[in-house]
């Protein structure tokens, strides 16, 4: 792995490597996760689920389970006093399956009781007499009107086109592939848990909860339980990882009923098993696609059809479509496309949020496209994304203009230039091999290939949604404090801020105010925005207490503010020789300012997926070298060079981690990570047999940011989280076709994909 | 979870063992290195009424090997004992090979290869080594002692032809006629996870010709395989390329693998082929460098 050097003659302000305040506590063990959390008088919470992927509810008998002593409260979909059903795009996800389940792990009651090991007994008591139904698994059957709809909202989560430019213009040269992406998950380690505390006399609960997104749930949770919203209050609990996962609801509404029903505080989490149960998964896709190039390999057009599985409910799955469909042509210029994506409803488990959203699935597939065109026209993997590199200012498939910097061309050259990893020595140590611990690996047998993959994602949310995000800042004898509702889950978020504080305060000492829904949103932490949104948001917050700042200490020492200016920690007067230090000018006095950072307008896409839908674009290259035992068909990632479009560095070790995790992700994905499914049901629900990538499977990472800051960005910095994870799964899987020349179309790629 | 109630014993003698068994009537388990027990009946696959814990008894450590090349293996001779010893690594190299890829460190610390023969897992590493050498289980019981070849010693998952008031206390590998030679090859997703598949090939070599082989296959099959047509395929004549991939064959074809998350059954088939392709390919080179 590659290593940032500290610089520590610096203060902790923007662009240095500012260590992690939860750093230590992380490492050591002493951070308290949301799982940590312990009350007086506090009921554990347990979840019943459905055992079959589809099946009608006859009854359920609660009695047995009511009369085990330790055992409170019960609750079905009959106890929720709101409304039935919950969903971030759409409300179509019961609370508690009453009439059916829709997927295998969906719940069905939930219980209070003394101790973990009464709440499993508890569970088994329940009886629920189901009628057994035959799974709709297959979303190509799914989404025909013949097909049994299985849900009142009908199988067909979402249909999107995109017309653009001559639909019946041709090229030279075609190259097409059908390709298929397995079901991901985002494996945090931090498993679900939460802590309700009910309000006396039932009238509002506080939920300590580790989410993505405090106030979304808030809204969700307030209406399960008709409530309103001032009087759910959530609070950030700590967050081991996210990903996407913790965007949708999951313990959340079944913790606060549980409190207000028992009236004591209750405490739920999630085991590893359950947890593949309890939250959505990247969606599973299959994608057509074909590209028409001149001879000299300049795209034309591209045509794909996308069907992403979506699972029993809707989630996110609309947004992910609309992404996946309009990143079809990549990082690349064309002028014509005609783009077909339909998102799906079946009885697998519920797709939603996860790291790169939409844009991993597209990408596998017009990546392969490029070494495919590459090889019709002769030219190297490299030439041929060079030939067609996007730029600033170029026009995409939605008809919007790239108005984000575009160093697609940068990306590239900048990685090939990276020196390759030295060959695989005659003495290396056999953990060195594909198979690594397992020393089966024979060195005669592997073979060493090289694989490129470029990338484009969009930052922040799309079609015309405002995800607006609100900080306070409060200044007062030298400390800084800010209040925010972001919710910090290993991103960076409390290095970041107050790094911008120190920056645009002069202050050193910074701290924090407790996450919760006592401020404006913050947003998601997801879609790469939360430097942007809430790093706007804060830096909005301290620039306005500075003018307060600069007005009070021109006022008290008679200087026009306007020549005000911090250097360092002091106030400095521009044009003449008055010096203060920030902590003495603010001694007995208290600045406070909020901000709500926005970012600009965008719109919905018209009939023919036209429309300025997002907000602004990063890029990445990704070149992997791996070598393969061809006949045990195991895989090593020896290295991945990158170099990624970051707009600018506010923190390099945090970056760093960034691309270094995302790329561990996209590792995961080309030739691990995958959950197995069996006509509905989960093979594979346990670290055991869902395969993530150790310290071991790491790839030597050598990257390389590309600073050009971003007009639009109020640092200057795009999002980094979600680049990393997206092009090096293409990357990957294109260097084990050069080492094996197999075709291998789908991910993970599988040992038997190779050597059969 | 926890495991349900039992009784626990801790018996200072085999006699005294033997006598436990017999008082539990077929609900009582030897609790040897407990690397599997202890996680079935945490998870309450196995709920046995009485645990024989045969720790204490002293003198069942031991890995011996006689003048002849006998090799003698103690009820009480943990993996790592296996995977330290000096004594396999000179005359073993079948089991030299498999010892170190046991589980994890910590498993091996404590988990026995009789422990491991005796849970007849089909995806157990031993029983396959065992097979391959035409291994020995000696079980004591109420009327004293008892040899079963390895070969018969399994029945099926999990189950092995001790009588219940039977204990396996030694595990022998008879002397070598010829130069013993061959290995133990295991593909695992991950450190400590079970096999995806395994192959254990141990061959005896006189004057260049193979006088005596065995292959066992693991966790391809219901219970561990004996791949006897493709063993007896080597003997009598060198080891060469050809005779290297009709056994690889033969192997693959006697495997009974299920298709499942770790695999399709054709891929294990031809993990399989290429494992005693590789072993023996080892084995020629091995003779090359003695000759």
């Amino acid at each position: 792995m590659s290593t940032v050097k500290q610089d520590t003659r610096l203060r902790d302000i923007l662009g240095t490597s500012a260590l992690r305040p939860d750093g230590v506590a992380k490492v050591m063990g002493s951070f308290s996760f949301s799982s940590d959390m312990w009350a007086e008088n506090m009921l554990w919470g347990a979840t019943l689920r459905s055992p079959h992927p589809y099946a009608r509810i006859i009854s359920i008998d609660t009695t047995a389970a009511l009369l085990i002593s330790g055992v409170s409260a019960v609750i079905t979909a009959q106890d929720v006093p709101g409304k039935a059903t919950y969903g971030l795009i759409s409300a179509d996800q019961p609370v508690f399956a009453s009439e059916f389940v829709r997927y295998m792990g969906e719940p069905v009651a939930a219980i209070a009781a003394d101790h973990p090991e009464t709440c499993r007994r508890a569970l088994a008591a329940i009886i629920v007499n189901y009628e057994v139904l035959a799974p709709v698994v297959d979303p190509e059957l799914a989404m025909l009107a013949t097909t049994e709809q299985i849900h009142p909202d009908g199988n067909l989560i979402r249909h999107q086109k995109i017309i653009c430019g001559d639909p019946q213009i041709s090229g030279d040269i075609t190259v097409e592939g059908h390709y298929t992406i397995g079901m991901q998950d985002q494996a945090f380690l931090g498993l679900e848990a939460a802590m309700a505390f009910p309000d006396s006399g039932g009238k509002g609960v506080e939920l300590h909860i580790a989410t993505q997104w405090l106030h979304e749930d808030r809204g969700q949770i307030a209406a399960c339980l008709k409530l309103p919203e001032d009087n759910v209050r959530l609070v950030l609990g700590g967050v081991g990882g996210a990903f996407g996962a913790r965007e949708d609801i999951s313990l959340q509404v079944h913790c606060c009923l549980l409190a207000l029903h028992t009236g004591r505080p209750i405490k739920m989490q999630y085991s590893r098993e359950e947890s593949f149960f309890g939250h959505v998964h990247r969606h599973p896709a299959k994608i057509w696609m074909k590209h028409h190039a001149t001879k000299e390999g300049k795209i034309v057009k591209v045509e794909s059809r996308m069907v992403f599985d979506g699972g029993a409910y809707t989630s996110t799955s609309p947004a992910v479509l609309i992404n996946g469909i309009t990143h079809t042509q990549g990082p690349y210029q064309c002028d014509n496309a005609v783009v077909d994506g339909y998102a799906v409803r079946t009885n697998n488990p519920p797709c939603g949020a996860m790291r790169g959203f939409g844009v991993v699935q597209a990408c596998f597939a017009h990546e392969s496209q490029m070494d495919k065109l590459a090889q019709a026209c002769g030219l190297s993997p490299v030439e041929v994304r060079l030939i067609n590199a996007m730029h600033t200012g170029d026009k995409l498939i939605t008809g919007q203009a790239m108005e984000s910097v575009a160093p697609v061309e940068r990306c590239i050259r900048e990685t090939d230039a990276i020196p390759m990893p030295e060959p695989l020595a005659a003495n290396a140590n056999v953990l060195e091999f594909p198979g690594g611990s397992g020393r089966t690996a024979d060195r005669q047998n592997i073979v060493r290939g090289i694989g490129w993959g470029v990338s484009m994602k969009n930052l922040m949310y799309s079609e015309g949604f405002d995800d607006y995000a609100t900080a306070r800042c409060t200044l007062s004898n030298g400390i800084a404090s800010l209040k925010f509702a972001t919710s910090e889950v290993g991103q960076g978020f409390v290095t970041l801020a107050p790094q911008i504080a120190r920056s645009v305060l002069g202050v050193d000492d910074v701290v924090f105010e407790t996450s919760d829904t006592q401020i404006g949103s913050a947003g998601s932490t997801s879609a790469s925005r939360q430097t942007w949104m809430s790093g706007g948001a804060v830096d909005g917050a301290c620039r306005l207490v500075r003018e307060r700042l600069f007005e009070h200490v021109g006022e008290l020492h008679n200087i026009d503010p306007i020549r005000l200016m911090i250097e360092h920690t002091d106030v400095i007067d521009t044009i003449g020789t008055f010096r203060i230090s920030v902590t003495e000018a603010t001694q007995g006095i208290t600045l406070s300012e909020t901000f709500e950072h926005h970012h600009r307008k965008t719109e919905d896409l018209d009939a023919n997926g036209q429309g300025n839908c997002h907000v602004a674009f990063a890029f990445v290259a990704h070149r992997a070298v791996v070598d393969v035992d061809i006949e045990l068909g195991l895989v090593k990632v020896v290295q991945i060079a990158t170099a990624q479009d970051v707009g600018r560095v506010l923190n390099p070790l945090s970056a760093i981690g960034q691309i270094e995790g995302g790329i561990a992700q996209g590792l995961g994905l080309a030739v691990m990570e995958e959950i197995i499914m069996d006509n509905g049901r989960v093979k594979n629900p346990s670290f055991t047999d869902y395969l993530l990538p150790t310290a071991l499977d790491a790839p030597s990472v050598v990257a390389i940011m590309i600073e050009e800051p971003e007009p639009q960005a109020p640092l200057g910095a795009k999002g980094i989280g979600e680049p990393p994870c997206i092009s090096v799964t293409p990357a990957i899987v294109a260097a084990i076709r050069a080492a094996t020349g197999k075709a291998l179309s789908r991910v993970p790629v599988r040992p038997q994909d190779i050597c059969l | 979870m926890y495991p349900t109630r039992f009784n626990y014993e801790s018996p200072k003698s085999i006699a005294e063992a033997i006598a436990l068994l017999h008082q539990g009537g077929g609900e009582a388990k030897i609790l040897a290195g407990g690397q599997s027990l202890v996680p079935m009946m945490r998870l309450r696959f196995a709920a046995p009424e009485m645990i024989v814990d045969i720790n204490n008894i002293p003198g069942l450590d031991y890995l011996t090997v006689d003048a002849d090349g006998t090799i003698h293996i103690g009820a009480l001779c943990r993996h790592s004992d296996l995977e330290k010893s000096s004594l396999l690594m000179a005359h073993q190299p079948t089991m030299a090979a498999a010892a170190p890829v046991i589980a994890d460190p910590i498993v091996r610390n404590r988990g026995t290869l009789v422990g491991s023969l005796c849970h007849a897992d089909p995806q157990g590493d031993w029983s396959s080594v065992m097979m391959a050498l035409g291994g020995i289980v000696v079980a004591q019981g109420p009327n004293g002692r008892r040899s079963i070849p390895a070969a018969d010693f399994v029945k099926g998952p999990f189950q092995n032809m001790l009588a219940f008031d039977e204990i396996a206390i030694e595990a022998i590998v008879p002397a070598p006629k010829g130069i013993p030679n061959g290995g133990y090859l295991k593909l695992e997703r991950r450190v400590g996870d079970f096999a995806t598949a395994g192959v254990a090939v141990a061959v005896e070599s006189s004057q260049g010709l193979i006088i005596r082989a065995g292959i066992g296959l693991t966790g391809v099959g219901g219970s561990t395989i004996n791949a006897t047509a493709a063993a007896q395929s080597l003997v009598g004549a060198p080891l060469t390329a050809g005779s290297i991939a009709h056994a690889a064959d033969l192997a693959a074809q006697a495997a009974q693998p299920r298709s499942d998350h770790r695999g399709s059954a054709s891929y294990k088939r031809q993990i399989v082929k290429t494992f005693v392709v590789r072993i023996l390919s080892g084995v020629v080179e091995s003779m090359e460098r003695a000759a």
